[in-house]
């Protein structure tokens, strides 16, 4: 008997910039993983991506966060910036809407880095599976990443 | 079953973290823990689905508590509302 290895689902990079791992984000609830497992992307480009095939579940009011259903039923928050939340939208220009289907590198936003450091912001991207329960295993990888193109995580589906 | 209605308070609403928190603390109990706002409800052990109510300051929410550890989690869960949100 023969078996084919077949490859296992991966999620990409949003941005260009350095992939880390969730413990590094200035945040406990992603470095403690409070919303699932994932990486962080620290980010050179303001085109935020989208590293999965999916829909697009939610843009949130204040455009700041994506959650993204994979084709094969993951559910992948992107958080640009960390407690963006207050910035009510300024600096962020979402590029598709609830309910979009998306492909991997097609883009979700255009977020200006800029405007967040100026304001103090850390700029993290946390790119976070937040249905676990749906995952075997995940492997994670660190380094620098172009948006669009290199893989961050590889995971088995439960 | 158990239920208990919420002013939300916060400025900024249920966003990314306290939904996180909200669904950790409703992850600790067996019974099911449903929220409601408006005609739209929400797994409040589903983060995806606590985010998608979009709840915001000066919305009341709803929340119902059914199963075995009902009352512990009433206790709990209104607590987790009234501390954080």
């Amino acid at each position: 008997m023969f078996f084919k290895s077949k490859e296992n689902p991966k999620i990409y990079a949003v941005q260009d910039g350095d992939s880390v791992s969730l413990d590094m984000v200035p945040d406990q609830v992603f470095a403690e993983k409070m919303l699932g497992d994932g990486v962080a992307i620290i980010p050179r480009s303001n085109k935020v991506k989208s590293p999965v095939n999916g829909r697009i579940v939610q843009v949130f009011d204040t455009r700041h966060a994506y959650s993204i259903e994979t084709d094969d039923g993951l559910e992948v928050l992107v958080h640009i910036g960390i407690n963006t939340v207050e910035l009510k939208g300024e600096g962020f220009e979402p590029k598709v809407k609830d309910g979009d289907r998306i492909k991997v590198g097609d883009v979700l936003c255009e977020a200006d880095l800029d405007l967040m450091i100026k304001k103090g912001y850390e700029i993290y991207t946390p790119v976070i599976i937040t249905n676990m329960d749906a995952v075997k295993t995940i492997k994670t990888f660190s380094g620098n990443v172009i948006g669009g193109e290199t893989p961050v995580i590889e995971y088995k589906k439960a | 079953m158990k239920e208990f209605t919420y002013k939300i308070c916060d400025e900024l609403g249920i966003h990314a973290r306290p939904a996180g928190l909200a669904v950790k603390e409703a992850g600790k109990f067996k019974s099911k823990i449903t929220i409601y706002k408006d005609e739209k409800q929400a797994d409040m052990k589903r983060l995806f689905a606590v985010m998608g109510l979009s709840v915001k300051q000066g919305d009341t929410v709803r929340v119902t508590i059914d199963g075995e550890d009902e009352e512990q989690a009433l206790v709990s869960i209104e607590g987790f509302f009234r501390n954080n949100l």
